[in-house]
Protein backbone atom coordinates (compact mmCIF):
# COMPACT_ATOMS: atom_id res chain seq x y z
CA UNK A 1 0.00 0.00 0.00
CA UNK A 2 1.50 3.33 -0.94
CA UNK A 3 1.23 6.44 1.14
CA UNK A 4 -1.59 7.92 -0.91
CA UNK A 5 -3.67 4.84 -0.22
CA UNK A 6 -2.86 5.21 3.45
CA UNK A 7 -4.02 8.80 3.45
CA UNK A 8 -7.16 7.72 1.60
CA UNK A 9 -8.01 5.42 4.50
CA UNK A 10 -8.18 8.46 6.73
CA UNK A 11 -11.01 10.00 4.75
CA UNK A 12 -13.84 10.02 7.24
CA UNK A 13 -16.63 10.25 4.74
CA UNK A 14 -17.27 10.11 1.00
CA UNK A 15 -18.91 12.89 -0.97
CA UNK A 16 -21.95 10.73 -1.59
CA UNK A 17 -22.37 9.95 2.09
CA UNK A 18 -21.84 13.60 2.98
CA UNK A 19 -24.57 14.64 0.58
CA UNK A 20 -26.91 12.22 2.30
CA UNK A 21 -26.42 13.88 5.67
CA UNK A 22 -28.36 17.01 4.87
CA UNK A 23 -32.02 17.22 4.03
CA UNK A 24 -33.45 18.82 0.95
CA UNK A 25 -35.01 21.52 3.06
CA UNK A 26 -31.73 22.38 4.76
CA UNK A 27 -30.10 22.71 1.36
CA UNK A 28 -32.86 24.93 0.09
CA UNK A 29 -32.70 26.96 3.27
CA UNK A 30 -29.02 27.66 2.82
CA UNK A 31 -29.56 28.75 -0.77
CA UNK A 32 -32.32 31.05 0.46
CA UNK A 33 -30.17 32.62 3.09
CA UNK A 34 -27.24 33.10 0.78
CA UNK A 35 -29.32 34.89 -1.80
CA UNK A 36 -30.99 37.05 0.85
CA UNK A 37 -27.64 38.22 2.10
CA UNK A 38 -26.40 38.94 -1.35
CA UNK A 39 -29.47 41.01 -2.08
CA UNK A 40 -28.22 43.40 0.55
CA UNK A 41 -25.23 44.28 -1.50
CA UNK A 42 -25.35 47.88 -2.62
CA UNK A 43 -25.52 48.38 -6.33
CA UNK A 44 -24.78 51.46 -8.34
CA UNK A 45 -27.61 51.36 -10.84
CA UNK A 46 -30.55 49.04 -10.53
CA UNK A 47 -32.28 47.58 -13.52
CA UNK A 48 -35.78 46.24 -13.62
CA UNK A 49 -35.40 42.53 -13.15
CA UNK A 50 -38.22 40.13 -13.69
CA UNK A 51 -39.69 38.46 -10.73
CA UNK A 52 -38.35 35.03 -10.11
CA UNK A 53 -40.58 32.02 -9.85
CA UNK A 54 -37.87 29.78 -8.54
CA UNK A 55 -39.00 28.02 -5.44
CA UNK A 56 -35.87 28.62 -3.45
CA UNK A 57 -35.76 32.26 -4.08
CA UNK A 58 -39.25 33.43 -3.73
CA UNK A 59 -40.33 34.63 -0.36
CA UNK A 60 -37.26 35.12 1.68
CA UNK A 61 -35.51 37.65 -0.49
CA UNK A 62 -38.55 39.78 -0.85
CA UNK A 63 -38.02 41.96 2.12
CA UNK A 64 -34.49 42.73 1.22
CA UNK A 65 -35.23 43.29 -2.42
CA UNK A 66 -38.33 45.26 -1.82
CA UNK A 67 -36.73 47.68 0.56
CA UNK A 68 -35.69 49.74 -2.38
CA UNK A 69 -38.77 49.02 -4.44
CA UNK A 70 -41.40 50.00 -1.95
CA UNK A 71 -39.61 53.09 -0.87
CA UNK A 72 -39.01 54.37 -4.33
CA UNK A 73 -42.59 53.92 -5.38
CA UNK A 74 -44.08 55.50 -2.30
CA UNK A 75 -41.75 58.41 -2.67
CA UNK A 76 -42.59 59.28 -6.21
CA UNK A 77 -44.96 62.10 -6.92
CA UNK A 78 -45.28 60.92 -10.47
CA UNK A 79 -43.36 58.32 -12.38
CA UNK A 80 -40.00 59.58 -13.39
CA UNK A 81 -39.59 62.16 -10.68
CA UNK A 82 -36.24 61.86 -9.06
CA UNK A 83 -37.05 61.71 -5.41
CA UNK A 84 -34.60 59.52 -3.59
CA UNK A 85 -35.30 57.96 -0.25
CA UNK A 86 -33.39 59.60 2.56
CA UNK A 87 -32.13 57.28 5.25
CA UNK A 88 -32.97 58.40 8.75
CA UNK A 89 -30.14 58.16 11.24
CA UNK A 90 -27.40 55.58 11.24
CA UNK A 91 -28.67 52.40 9.65
CA UNK A 92 -25.67 50.15 9.97
CA UNK A 93 -27.35 47.20 11.62
CA UNK A 94 -29.50 46.51 8.61
CA UNK A 95 -32.10 44.33 10.26
CA UNK A 96 -34.69 46.89 9.23
CA UNK A 97 -34.64 49.81 6.89
CA UNK A 98 -36.04 53.09 8.18
CA UNK A 99 -36.65 55.63 5.50
CA UNK A 100 -38.23 58.98 6.10
CA UNK A 101 -40.69 60.53 3.68
CA UNK A 102 -42.14 63.77 4.96
CA UNK A 103 -44.24 62.92 7.97
CA UNK A 104 -43.78 59.19 7.67
CA UNK A 105 -41.10 56.65 8.29
CA UNK A 106 -41.29 53.53 6.16
CA UNK A 107 -40.04 50.45 7.94
CA UNK A 108 -39.18 47.39 5.88
CA UNK A 109 -37.64 44.15 7.05
CA UNK A 110 -34.31 44.00 5.41
CA UNK A 111 -32.97 40.83 6.86
CA UNK A 112 -35.66 38.45 8.09
CA UNK A 113 -32.95 36.32 9.67
CA UNK A 114 -31.58 38.92 12.06
CA UNK A 115 -31.70 38.56 15.80
CA UNK A 116 -35.03 39.97 17.11
CA UNK A 117 -33.14 42.05 19.64
CA UNK A 118 -31.63 43.89 16.73
CA UNK A 119 -35.04 44.85 15.38
CA UNK A 120 -36.22 46.05 18.77
CA UNK A 121 -33.11 48.11 19.27
CA UNK A 122 -33.54 49.70 15.88
CA UNK A 123 -37.14 50.65 16.53
CA UNK A 124 -36.12 52.12 19.84
CA UNK A 125 -33.32 54.06 18.24
CA UNK A 126 -35.92 55.72 16.04
CA UNK A 127 -38.11 56.64 18.98
CA UNK A 128 -40.80 54.15 17.99
CA UNK A 129 -42.51 52.10 20.65
CA UNK A 130 -42.92 48.87 18.75
CA UNK A 131 -42.95 45.46 20.40
CA UNK A 132 -41.77 43.01 17.84
CA UNK A 133 -41.95 39.25 17.71
CA UNK A 134 -40.81 36.77 15.14
CA UNK A 135 -42.72 33.58 14.53
CA UNK A 136 -41.86 30.61 12.34
CA UNK A 137 -43.81 30.81 9.09
CA UNK A 138 -43.91 28.91 5.83
CA UNK A 139 -41.23 29.90 3.32
CA UNK A 140 -43.12 32.25 1.03
CA UNK A 141 -44.08 34.62 3.83
CA UNK A 142 -40.78 34.81 5.67
CA UNK A 143 -40.04 38.47 6.22
CA UNK A 144 -43.64 39.57 5.87
CA UNK A 145 -45.94 41.13 8.46
CA UNK A 146 -47.92 38.32 10.06
CA UNK A 147 -49.74 40.40 12.62
CA UNK A 148 -49.98 44.05 13.43
CA UNK A 149 -52.00 45.83 16.10
CA UNK A 150 -51.84 47.79 19.33
CA UNK A 151 -52.99 51.00 20.93
CA UNK A 152 -53.21 54.17 18.87
CA UNK A 153 -51.98 52.49 15.75
CA UNK A 154 -54.71 53.64 13.37
CA UNK A 155 -52.32 56.04 11.71
CA UNK A 156 -49.89 53.25 10.85
CA UNK A 157 -50.35 51.74 7.44
CA UNK A 158 -49.15 48.39 6.27
CA UNK A 159 -47.03 48.49 3.14
CA UNK A 160 -47.96 45.78 0.71
CA UNK A 161 -46.23 44.39 -2.31
CA UNK A 162 -48.59 42.84 -4.77
CA UNK A 163 -47.70 39.38 -5.94
CA UNK A 164 -44.69 38.95 -3.69
CA UNK A 165 -46.57 36.42 -1.67
CA UNK A 166 -50.06 34.99 -1.80
CA UNK A 167 -52.09 35.16 1.34
CA UNK A 168 -54.74 32.72 2.44
CA UNK A 169 -57.72 34.79 1.42
CA UNK A 170 -56.59 34.43 -2.16
CA UNK A 171 -55.12 37.91 -2.19
CA UNK A 172 -51.80 38.86 -3.62
CA UNK A 173 -51.29 41.87 -1.36
CA UNK A 174 -48.23 40.81 0.51
CA UNK A 175 -47.57 42.85 3.66
CA UNK A 176 -43.89 43.66 3.80
CA UNK A 177 -43.53 46.69 6.00
CA UNK A 178 -45.06 49.56 7.92
CA UNK A 179 -45.57 53.23 7.27
CA UNK A 180 -45.34 54.94 10.63
CA UNK A 181 -46.09 58.63 11.25
CA UNK A 182 -43.02 60.42 12.55
CA UNK A 183 -44.95 61.63 15.58
CA UNK A 184 -46.30 58.17 16.46
CA UNK A 185 -46.43 57.90 20.23
CA UNK A 186 -48.66 54.85 20.61
CA UNK A 187 -47.59 51.32 21.28
CA UNK A 188 -47.62 48.88 18.41
CA UNK A 189 -47.38 45.10 18.41
CA UNK A 190 -45.81 43.67 15.37
CA UNK A 191 -45.15 40.09 14.37
CA UNK A 192 -42.92 39.26 11.46
CA UNK A 193 -42.47 35.84 9.96
CA UNK A 194 -39.13 34.10 10.22
CA UNK A 195 -37.85 30.86 8.76
CA UNK A 196 -38.72 27.76 10.77
CA UNK A 197 -36.16 25.35 12.11
CA UNK A 198 -36.34 21.71 11.11
CA UNK A 199 -39.29 20.10 12.83
CA UNK A 200 -40.61 23.41 14.08
CA UNK A 201 -44.29 23.89 13.35
CA UNK A 202 -45.30 26.94 11.34
CA UNK A 203 -47.36 29.50 13.19
CA UNK A 204 -48.64 31.07 10.04
CA UNK A 205 -48.85 29.76 6.52
CA UNK A 206 -50.35 30.19 3.11
CA UNK A 207 -51.48 27.36 0.84
CA UNK A 208 -48.79 24.74 0.31
CA UNK A 209 -49.26 25.12 -3.45
CA UNK A 210 -48.70 28.90 -3.41
CA UNK A 211 -45.58 30.17 -5.15
CA UNK A 212 -42.61 29.72 -2.87
CA UNK A 213 -44.13 26.83 -0.96
CA UNK A 214 -43.15 23.16 -1.09
CA UNK A 215 -45.95 22.01 -3.37
CA UNK A 216 -45.98 24.94 -5.75
CA UNK A 217 -46.87 23.78 -9.22
CA UNK A 218 -48.55 20.54 -8.15
CA UNK A 219 -52.24 19.93 -8.80
CA UNK A 220 -53.45 17.94 -5.88
CA UNK A 221 -57.03 19.06 -5.38
CA UNK A 222 -59.52 16.30 -6.16
CA UNK A 223 -56.83 13.62 -6.44
CA UNK A 224 -56.75 10.51 -4.31
CA UNK A 225 -54.71 10.54 -1.10
CA UNK A 226 -52.51 7.67 -2.31
CA UNK A 227 -51.64 9.54 -5.51
CA UNK A 228 -50.94 12.77 -3.68
CA UNK A 229 -48.68 11.05 -1.17
CA UNK A 230 -46.60 9.78 -4.07
CA UNK A 231 -46.36 13.30 -5.48
CA UNK A 232 -45.26 14.54 -2.08
CA UNK A 233 -42.63 11.85 -1.77
CA UNK A 234 -41.07 12.93 -5.04
CA UNK A 235 -40.57 16.35 -3.49
CA UNK A 236 -39.30 14.85 -0.25
CA UNK A 237 -42.34 16.18 1.55
CA UNK A 238 -44.38 14.17 4.01
CA UNK A 239 -47.94 14.57 5.29
CA UNK A 240 -47.63 15.25 9.01
CA UNK A 241 -51.36 15.47 9.64
CA UNK A 242 -54.66 15.00 7.88
CA UNK A 243 -57.59 17.28 8.40
CA UNK A 244 -60.92 15.48 8.17
CA UNK A 245 -64.47 16.50 8.84
CA UNK A 246 -66.50 14.16 11.01
CA UNK A 247 -70.11 13.21 10.34
CA UNK A 248 -71.19 16.04 12.63
CA UNK A 249 -69.28 18.53 10.57
CA UNK A 250 -66.51 19.00 13.08
CA UNK A 251 -62.96 19.37 11.85
CA UNK A 252 -60.37 17.03 13.30
CA UNK A 253 -56.67 16.42 12.84
CA UNK A 254 -55.68 12.78 12.47
CA UNK A 255 -52.59 10.82 11.52
CA UNK A 256 -52.07 9.08 8.21
CA UNK A 257 -53.07 5.65 9.44
CA UNK A 258 -56.64 6.86 9.93
CA UNK A 259 -57.01 7.93 6.32
CA UNK A 260 -57.67 5.45 3.49
CA UNK A 261 -55.59 6.01 0.37
CA UNK A 262 -58.75 6.06 -1.68
CA UNK A 263 -59.97 9.29 -0.10
CA UNK A 264 -59.63 12.63 -1.85
CA UNK A 265 -57.48 15.64 -1.16
CA UNK A 266 -59.13 19.05 -0.83
CA UNK A 267 -56.20 21.25 0.02
CA UNK A 268 -52.71 21.24 1.47
CA UNK A 269 -51.16 23.55 3.99
CA UNK A 270 -47.58 23.78 5.11
CA UNK A 271 -47.14 22.22 8.53
CA UNK A 272 -43.42 22.34 9.27
CA UNK A 273 -40.33 22.31 7.06
CA UNK A 274 -40.72 19.37 4.69
CA UNK A 275 -44.18 18.58 6.02
CA UNK A 276 -47.70 19.49 5.02
CA UNK A 277 -51.19 18.99 6.36
CA UNK A 278 -53.70 17.58 3.89
CA UNK A 279 -57.40 18.29 4.11
CA UNK A 280 -59.11 15.13 2.94
CA UNK A 281 -62.49 13.46 2.73
CA UNK A 282 -64.42 10.50 1.41
CA UNK A 283 -65.93 12.34 -1.55
CA UNK A 284 -64.12 13.94 -4.46
CA UNK A 285 -65.39 17.37 -3.44
CA UNK A 286 -65.77 18.54 0.13
CA UNK A 287 -69.30 18.07 1.43
CA UNK A 288 -71.39 21.24 1.76
CA UNK A 289 -71.11 22.82 5.14
CA UNK A 290 -74.25 21.67 6.99
CA UNK A 291 -74.57 24.05 9.91
CA UNK A 292 -75.91 27.46 8.82
CA UNK A 293 -78.68 26.66 6.40
CA UNK A 294 -77.85 29.61 4.19
CA UNK A 295 -74.30 28.50 3.62
CA UNK A 296 -73.50 28.37 -0.08
CA UNK A 297 -72.71 25.08 -1.70
CA UNK A 298 -69.04 25.05 -2.50
CA UNK A 299 -68.46 25.66 -6.12
CA UNK A 300 -65.57 24.29 -8.10
CA UNK A 301 -63.40 27.24 -7.28
CA UNK A 302 -64.16 27.51 -3.60
CA UNK A 303 -61.97 24.92 -2.05
CA UNK A 304 -61.91 24.90 1.72
CA UNK A 305 -59.88 27.83 2.89
CA UNK A 306 -56.38 26.95 4.02
CA UNK A 307 -56.89 26.23 7.64
CA UNK A 308 -54.11 27.89 9.58
CA UNK A 309 -53.93 30.61 6.99
CA UNK A 310 -52.38 33.71 8.49
CA UNK A 311 -53.95 32.92 11.79
CA UNK A 312 -51.23 33.91 14.15
CA UNK A 313 -52.28 35.31 17.41
CA UNK A 314 -50.46 38.32 18.70
CA UNK A 315 -49.46 36.71 21.93
CA UNK A 316 -47.63 33.43 21.38
CA UNK A 317 -44.06 33.12 22.35
CA UNK A 318 -41.80 34.63 19.76
CA UNK A 319 -38.15 34.01 19.53
CA UNK B 1 -53.90 50.83 -4.19
CA UNK B 2 -50.76 48.92 -4.90
CA UNK B 3 -47.53 50.51 -4.10
CA UNK B 4 -45.23 48.27 -5.98
CA UNK B 5 -45.27 47.48 -9.62
CA UNK B 6 -43.42 44.75 -11.39
CA UNK B 7 -40.96 47.17 -12.87
CA UNK B 8 -40.01 48.73 -9.57
CA UNK B 9 -36.42 49.11 -8.69
CA UNK B 10 -34.83 46.16 -6.95
CA UNK B 11 -31.41 45.68 -5.51
CA UNK B 12 -29.46 43.10 -7.33
CA UNK B 13 -25.99 43.00 -8.72
CA UNK B 14 -26.19 44.64 -12.09
CA UNK B 15 -23.90 42.32 -13.98
CA UNK B 16 -26.42 39.80 -15.22
CA UNK B 17 -30.09 39.06 -15.44
CA UNK B 18 -31.01 38.07 -11.86
CA UNK B 19 -32.95 35.01 -12.95
CA UNK B 20 -29.97 33.87 -14.91
CA UNK B 21 -27.70 34.47 -11.93
CA UNK B 22 -29.92 32.38 -9.72
CA UNK B 23 -30.20 29.56 -12.18
CA UNK B 24 -26.47 29.50 -12.50
CA UNK B 25 -25.95 29.57 -8.75
CA UNK B 26 -28.50 26.83 -8.20
CA UNK B 27 -26.86 24.66 -10.82
CA UNK B 28 -23.47 25.05 -9.17
CA UNK B 29 -24.89 24.66 -5.68
CA UNK B 30 -26.93 21.55 -6.42
CA UNK B 31 -24.04 19.68 -7.99
CA UNK B 32 -21.37 20.73 -5.54
CA UNK B 33 -23.09 20.89 -2.19
CA UNK B 34 -22.25 17.25 -1.36
CA UNK B 35 -18.63 17.38 -2.49
CA UNK B 36 -17.94 20.62 -0.62
CA UNK B 37 -19.57 19.26 2.52
CA UNK B 38 -17.48 16.10 2.10
CA UNK B 39 -14.36 18.22 1.66
CA UNK B 40 -15.14 20.15 4.82
CA UNK B 41 -16.08 17.13 6.94
CA UNK B 42 -12.96 15.24 5.94
CA UNK B 43 -10.85 18.16 7.11
CA UNK B 44 -12.67 19.32 10.20
CA UNK B 45 -14.19 16.07 11.41
CA UNK B 46 -16.83 18.31 12.93
CA UNK B 47 -20.36 19.03 11.72
CA UNK B 48 -20.56 22.59 13.08
CA UNK B 49 -17.36 23.68 11.42
CA UNK B 50 -18.15 21.87 8.19
CA UNK B 51 -21.56 23.56 7.99
CA UNK B 52 -19.90 26.94 8.33
CA UNK B 53 -17.34 26.15 5.68
CA UNK B 54 -20.05 25.07 3.23
CA UNK B 55 -22.11 28.18 3.90
CA UNK B 56 -19.20 30.58 3.56
CA UNK B 57 -17.93 28.85 0.45
CA UNK B 58 -21.24 29.11 -1.37
CA UNK B 59 -21.81 32.64 -0.15
CA UNK B 60 -18.51 33.53 -1.78
CA UNK B 61 -19.59 31.71 -4.92
CA UNK B 62 -22.83 33.70 -5.07
CA UNK B 63 -21.08 36.99 -4.53
CA UNK B 64 -18.40 36.23 -7.08
CA UNK B 65 -20.56 34.26 -9.45
CA UNK B 66 -18.96 35.87 -12.46
CA UNK B 67 -15.59 34.45 -11.39
CA UNK B 68 -16.79 30.87 -11.04
CA UNK B 69 -15.59 28.82 -14.00
CA UNK B 70 -18.06 26.77 -15.98
CA UNK B 71 -18.58 23.03 -15.66
CA UNK B 72 -15.87 20.97 -13.99
CA UNK B 73 -13.82 24.02 -13.16
CA UNK B 74 -16.49 25.16 -10.73
CA UNK B 75 -15.72 22.40 -8.25
CA UNK B 76 -12.01 23.14 -8.29
CA UNK B 77 -12.74 26.82 -7.80
CA UNK B 78 -14.99 25.96 -4.86
CA UNK B 79 -12.31 23.73 -3.33
CA UNK B 80 -9.97 26.71 -3.53
CA UNK B 81 -12.48 28.92 -1.74
CA UNK B 82 -13.26 26.26 0.85
CA UNK B 83 -9.56 25.86 1.54
CA UNK B 84 -9.23 29.58 2.28
CA UNK B 85 -12.39 29.57 4.38
CA UNK B 86 -10.98 26.69 6.39
CA UNK B 87 -7.68 28.46 6.85
CA UNK B 88 -9.48 31.51 8.23
CA UNK B 89 -11.62 29.26 10.33
CA UNK B 90 -8.57 27.73 11.88
CA UNK B 91 -7.06 31.11 12.49
CA UNK B 92 -9.68 31.69 15.09
CA UNK B 93 -12.41 33.29 13.05
CA UNK B 94 -14.55 30.46 14.16
CA UNK B 95 -18.05 31.72 14.13
CA UNK B 96 -21.39 30.14 14.03
CA UNK B 97 -22.75 31.69 10.94
CA UNK B 98 -26.50 32.23 10.82
CA UNK B 99 -26.38 31.02 7.27
CA UNK B 100 -25.42 27.54 8.29
CA UNK B 101 -27.99 27.14 11.04
CA UNK B 102 -30.13 24.52 9.33
CA UNK B 103 -27.15 22.62 8.02
CA UNK B 104 -25.73 22.48 11.52
CA UNK B 105 -28.98 21.17 12.92
CA UNK B 106 -29.13 18.43 10.31
CA UNK B 107 -25.53 17.44 10.82
CA UNK B 108 -25.94 17.41 14.59
CA UNK B 109 -28.35 14.55 14.07
CA UNK B 110 -26.88 12.71 11.11
CA UNK B 111 -23.13 13.09 11.42
CA UNK B 112 -21.08 11.17 13.87
CA UNK B 113 -17.60 12.44 14.58
CA UNK B 114 -14.95 9.99 13.48
CA UNK B 115 -12.92 7.96 15.85
CA UNK B 116 -9.90 6.13 14.56
CA UNK B 117 -9.12 2.69 15.81
CA UNK B 118 -6.44 0.11 15.19
CA UNK B 119 -3.85 0.94 12.56
CA UNK B 120 -5.59 4.15 11.65
CA UNK B 121 -4.58 5.72 14.95
CA UNK B 122 -0.91 5.70 14.06
CA UNK B 123 -1.65 6.63 10.47
CA UNK B 124 -3.68 9.61 11.51
CA UNK B 125 -1.03 10.72 13.99
CA UNK B 126 1.61 10.64 11.29
CA UNK B 127 -0.62 12.58 8.93
CA UNK B 128 -1.42 15.08 11.63
CA UNK B 129 2.26 15.71 12.31
CA UNK B 130 2.68 17.17 8.80
CA UNK B 131 2.26 20.84 8.00
CA UNK B 132 -1.12 22.03 6.83
CA UNK B 133 0.20 22.55 3.31
CA UNK B 134 1.53 18.99 3.10
CA UNK B 135 -1.68 17.55 4.44
CA UNK B 136 -3.76 19.49 1.98
CA UNK B 137 -1.70 18.32 -0.98
CA UNK B 138 -1.93 14.69 0.06
CA UNK B 139 -5.60 15.01 0.84
CA UNK B 140 -6.47 16.58 -2.50
CA UNK B 141 -4.94 13.54 -4.16
CA UNK B 142 -6.14 10.85 -1.79
CA UNK B 143 -9.51 12.22 -0.71
CA UNK B 144 -10.72 14.32 -3.60
CA UNK B 145 -8.90 12.23 -6.20
CA UNK B 146 -7.49 15.23 -8.04
CA UNK B 147 -4.62 15.09 -10.51
CA UNK B 148 -1.70 17.51 -10.64
CA UNK B 149 -3.37 19.93 -13.03
CA UNK B 150 -6.50 20.06 -10.92
CA UNK B 151 -4.54 20.63 -7.74
CA UNK B 152 -2.63 23.40 -9.46
CA UNK B 153 -5.97 25.00 -10.22
CA UNK B 154 -7.18 24.67 -6.63
CA UNK B 155 -3.97 26.01 -5.11
CA UNK B 156 -3.30 28.61 -7.76
CA UNK B 157 0.18 27.44 -8.60
CA UNK B 158 1.89 25.69 -11.51
CA UNK B 159 1.57 22.02 -12.27
CA UNK B 160 5.27 21.62 -11.84
CA UNK B 161 5.16 23.18 -8.40
CA UNK B 162 2.43 20.71 -7.44
CA UNK B 163 4.53 17.80 -8.62
CA UNK B 164 7.54 18.89 -6.60
CA UNK B 165 5.61 19.79 -3.45
CA UNK B 166 3.63 16.60 -3.58
CA UNK B 167 6.78 14.55 -3.90
CA UNK B 168 8.20 16.23 -0.81
CA UNK B 169 4.96 15.86 1.12
CA UNK B 170 4.89 12.16 0.38
CA UNK B 171 8.48 11.78 1.56
CA UNK B 172 7.72 13.62 4.78
CA UNK B 173 4.61 11.49 5.34
CA UNK B 174 6.63 8.32 4.85
CA UNK B 175 9.23 9.62 7.33
CA UNK B 176 6.52 10.46 9.84
CA UNK B 177 5.05 7.00 9.45
CA UNK B 178 8.35 5.32 10.09
CA UNK B 179 8.84 7.51 13.17
CA UNK B 180 5.41 6.36 14.32
CA UNK B 181 6.61 2.81 14.45
CA UNK B 182 9.31 3.76 16.93
CA UNK B 183 7.03 5.70 19.24
CA UNK B 184 4.26 4.91 21.65
CA UNK B 185 0.88 5.62 20.07
CA UNK B 186 -0.67 8.88 21.15
CA UNK B 187 -4.36 9.08 21.79
CA UNK B 188 -5.82 10.91 18.87
CA UNK B 189 -8.37 13.57 18.48
CA UNK B 190 -10.27 13.86 15.22
CA UNK B 191 -8.16 14.33 12.23
CA UNK B 192 -8.01 17.85 11.02
CA UNK B 193 -6.49 19.80 8.29
CA UNK B 194 -5.85 22.67 10.61
CA UNK B 195 -5.14 22.98 14.25
CA UNK B 196 -8.37 21.73 15.68
CA UNK B 197 -7.19 18.96 17.82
Amino acid sequence: MNDIDRVARLAVISDADAAGLISQSARADLADRITVLAAERPVPAAKSPRRSRRRWLIGTPLAAGLAAAVLVVTALGSPGDKVGPVPVGPVKAKALTFTRHGHYINVIVRNPLADPRKYRAEFKAHGLNVALKLLPVSPSIVGTVVYFGGAGTDAIKVITARGRCFTGGGGSACPVGLRVPVNFRGQADLVFGRAARPGEKYESTVSATAPGEVLHGLRIVGKRVSAVLKMLARRHVSAAKFHITTARGIGKLVSGSAVPGSWFVYSADPWAPGQVMLSVGRTRRPAPVPAPSSAPVPSRSSQPAPVPSRTSQPGPAGT
Amino acid sequence: MWLVSKGATLRYPPAADPDERRRRFEAIYTVNCGPILGYALRRTGNGDDAADVVAQTFLTAWRRLDDVPADEGARLWLYGVARRVLANHHRGQRRKSELAERLRLDLAVTYQEPEYTGQLVGLAAAFQSLTGADRELLALVAWEGLDHAEIASVLGCSRNAVRIRLHRARSRFAAALSRQHDQPRPALAPIANGDTQ
